[in-house]
């Protein structure tokens, strides 16, 4: 066997993962688009920590055999938190170790299907698009369907739409699209819990027609042994604004990359990120913002704490096309030691190939701002406490834009996850 | 019970310059001191060395309350012996609500957020400001208020007050003045006020006047003081000074 760039490299190891795959694909109803990026997914074999945006996985704790691709979804009772999610809901949409098993009541001016399709928002198929991501292609592979969620043209949801994905099995491929027509605005919350020993791989796609407006909060509680390995990208045209929060505390390996493309004139994301590290975690966050409309904007605020073992990166692009001019993108990345072994790297980019732009980024990996302790302390609350409240706050801020019950429930369920962090500095 | 406030020869030095030098100062739980003087003179110096600012370095002096060491202690230790500071510029916390500080701070927690709106309408400050994370996105005007709700809720043995005068309206003034006075008879609150202007101690009378300048204080008397502050200006008492 001759080792080389172009050598199909099935490791032995997953073998068992291959079997379950093939027969899981060979009874789909559109088997070939699957077969097809199975083809793929083998022929690239799984990433090694030498390549680059894999630097800093924990991959010689991966084995993909320890998972198994499911053809039912597993049931199990909600956790407390999922049950008190739903009820501050106008809709739920329920996903179920991939499997979309509810697709809510109605909610005027709402539709959810559950479709088969290899067609990714972007405009080309699923294995097209994400052709150099590994585990999306693995999505494109082995999604049990696609949950589409539309908002119709000039409608304003009032009530926040949840979608209550829960991994019970090994393995969750599941993927979601969210479309709103022109005009429309929606807020919309991802929450995903369960994970134990699973591979957790979503595939999100957002897309905003004209004039549009999506609230999104993607919050991830999976359990600390979960492999979660997301992606999400939000298409945004003309005036349209897509505001992204995305919120990651559970899993062992926590890689979440949030894309947005600027295509229209004046389009426009927010996208913050936040992430808390304990145990031995890793929280690899990846961003691209890609600008191809005039006067587009993006900024982007990302905000983390590692303790213990734990440690962070982050990489985020911001790319710039010629023509887009006038655009203004704006990255700021701050992440906080909490422990003498924890680590966070920051990787910053910027591709501009357009002259008559605004384009910034800071980054810093520092302590707490000491003012601002100081004001805390001077009214009475102890180091620890204020140290406490602060980072509580990274959180808080978060979830500002949400509406007031939902917000204060995602809060209390934070605390109650700091509680049983040592957050303070050392 | 009756507590007493002193702070004798404080020096303190700001980047690199040596800006209190030698600060005393006697008050009771009950009274009023008001402490006037220039910009630059050192009243927000004093302020931030009271309460432990890390920006501040303490040369010498003590601060004592009932003859306990402040000057040793952590800023919320300090608080904790019933000092508390309402800043000329109060800072903004991202992410931490009034209430959660407060809970923190150690006030009770019963009807917490009753007790915060009634504090609130007390010196007319609109309740959903107290929702909002401290200080983020508040007027001038409104920041001062939010720090007299927690002084409200805090309620310290002794309070300085720098400027809570100043980015208030007429209203807001009298309003702020009243709740001053009236903490002074509901606790005995000992108010330490840090002001330039007569106006805020029309409804709250001053036990006396210390005048601060470069440094020291160079007079102090009765509320008649302020008249002739406001009349001949600092010009004299530097002269005193020298
Ligand atoms: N952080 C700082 N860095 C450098 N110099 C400072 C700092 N804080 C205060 N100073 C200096 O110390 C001196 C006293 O300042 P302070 O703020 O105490 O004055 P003040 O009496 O409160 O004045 P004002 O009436 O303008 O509020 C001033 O000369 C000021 O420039
Ligand atoms: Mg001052």
């Amino acid at each position: 066997m001759r080792w080389g760039q172009y050598t199909a490299f099935v490791p032995i190891s997953m073998k068992i993962f291959a079997d379950s795959a093939s027969a899981f694909i060979a009874d789909r109803p559109d088997a070939a688009p699957r077969q097809l990026a199975w083809t793929a997914f083998e022929e690239a074999g799984l990433p090694t920590t030498s390549d680059e945006v894999w630097r800093y996985a924990p991959l010689k704790d991966f084995d993909l055999d320890r998972f198994g691709v499911v053809s039912e979804p597993a049931t199990r009772t909600d956790s407390a938190f999922a049950a008190q999610l739903c009820e501050r809901a106008g809709l739920v949409v329920r996903v179920v170790d991939g499997f979309c098993v509810n697709t809510g009541k109605g909610l005027e001016g709402v539709s959810v299907e559950v479709v088969e399709s290899s067609q990714s928002l972007a405009g080309t198929s699923f294995a097209d698009r994400y052709r150099s991501d590994t585990f999306a292609i693995l999505n494109a592979a082995l999604t049990p369907a696609t949950a589409v969620i539309r908002v119709g043209a000039g409608v304003n949801v009032e009530e926040p739409i949840v979608v209550l994905n829960v991994s019970n099995s090994t393995s969750s491929f599941s993927r979601t699209q969210i479309e709103l027509g022109r005009g429309a605005s929606a807020t919309i919350v991802e929450y995903f819990e369960g994970g134990t020993d699973a591979l957790v791989v979503p595939l999100s796609e957002y897309s905003l027609d004209d004039n549009s407006s999506l609230q999104l909060i993607t919050y991830q509680r999976l359990d600390q042994s979960a492999w979660h390995v997301a992606r999400t990208t939000g298409f945004v045209s003309r005036d349209a604004r897509l505001r992204q929060a995305v919120v990651g505390i559970g899993a062992h390996y926590n890689r979440s990359r949030n894309d947005a493309e600027m295509r229209g004139a004046g389009s426009e994301n927010e996208l913050r990120t936040t992430f808390l590290g304990s145990g031995d975690q890793v929280h690899d966050f990846r961003t691209h913002q890609m600008h191809t409309g005039a006067r587009s904007r993006s900024t982007l605020l990302s905000k983390g704490a590692v303790a213990d073992q734990s440690r962070s990166v982050y990489t985020g692009l911001i790319e710039i096309e010629k023509g887009a001019k006038r655009t203004d993108a704006r990255q700021t990345n701050h992440n906080l030691l909490l422990s003498p072994a924890a680590h966070a790297d920051s990787v910053p980019n910027l591709d501009i190939r357009e002259n008559d732009v605004m384009c910034a980024h800071a980054s810093s990996v520092g302590p707490l701002d000491e003012l601002q302790r100081w004001y805390l302390e001077s009214r009475g609350v102890s180091r620890e406490d204020a140290e406490r409240l602060m980072i509580q706050g990274f959180f808080y801020e978060m979830l500002a834009n949400l509406p007031a019950e939902l917000a204060e429930l995602v809060e209390r369920d934070v605390t109650s996850v700091l509680a049983t962090v040592n957050v303070v500095t050392p | 019970m009756t507590s007493t406030l002193i702070i004798e020869g404080l020096r303190v030095e700001v980047a690199g310059k040596e800006v209190l030098r030698g600060f005393d100062l006697l008050m009771r739980t009950g009274e009023v001191h008001v402490i006037m003087g220039p910009n630059g003179s050192g009243k927000s110096t004093l302020a931030h060395a009271l309460t432990g600012h890390p920006g501040y370095k303490v040369l010498g002096g003590s601060v004592r309350i009932d003859d306990v060491e402040l000057l040793t202690m952590s800023p919320s230790e300090r608080a904790r012996h019933g000092l508390l500071l309402a800043m000329q510029q109060p800072l903004e916390v991202a992410g931490v609500r009034p209430i959660d500080l407060l809970i923190a701070a150690g006030v009770d927690p019963t009807n917490l957020r009753q007790r915060m709106r009634d504090e609130a309408e007390r010196v007319e400050l609109r309740p959903e400001i107290l929702d909002r994370f401290v200080n983020v996105d508040l007027s001038g005007g409104e920041r001062k208020r939010a720090e007299m709700v927690q002084f409200g809720m805090l309620r310290p043995k002794f309070a300085v007050l720098d400027e809570i005068d100043s980015g208030l309206d007429v209203d807001a003034l009298g309003a702020v003045a009243r709740r001053l006075s009236l903490a002074s008879n509901e606790w005995e609150c000992g108010i330490l006020v840090i002001t330039h202007f007569k106006r805020l101690l029309q409804e709250l009378t001053p036990t006396m006047i210390h005048v601060l300048s470069e440094g020291r204080v160079v007079a102090t008397g009765g509320p008649e003081l302020s008249e002739i502050l406001e009349r001949d200006g600092y010009e004299p008492f530097r002269v005193a000074s020298a």
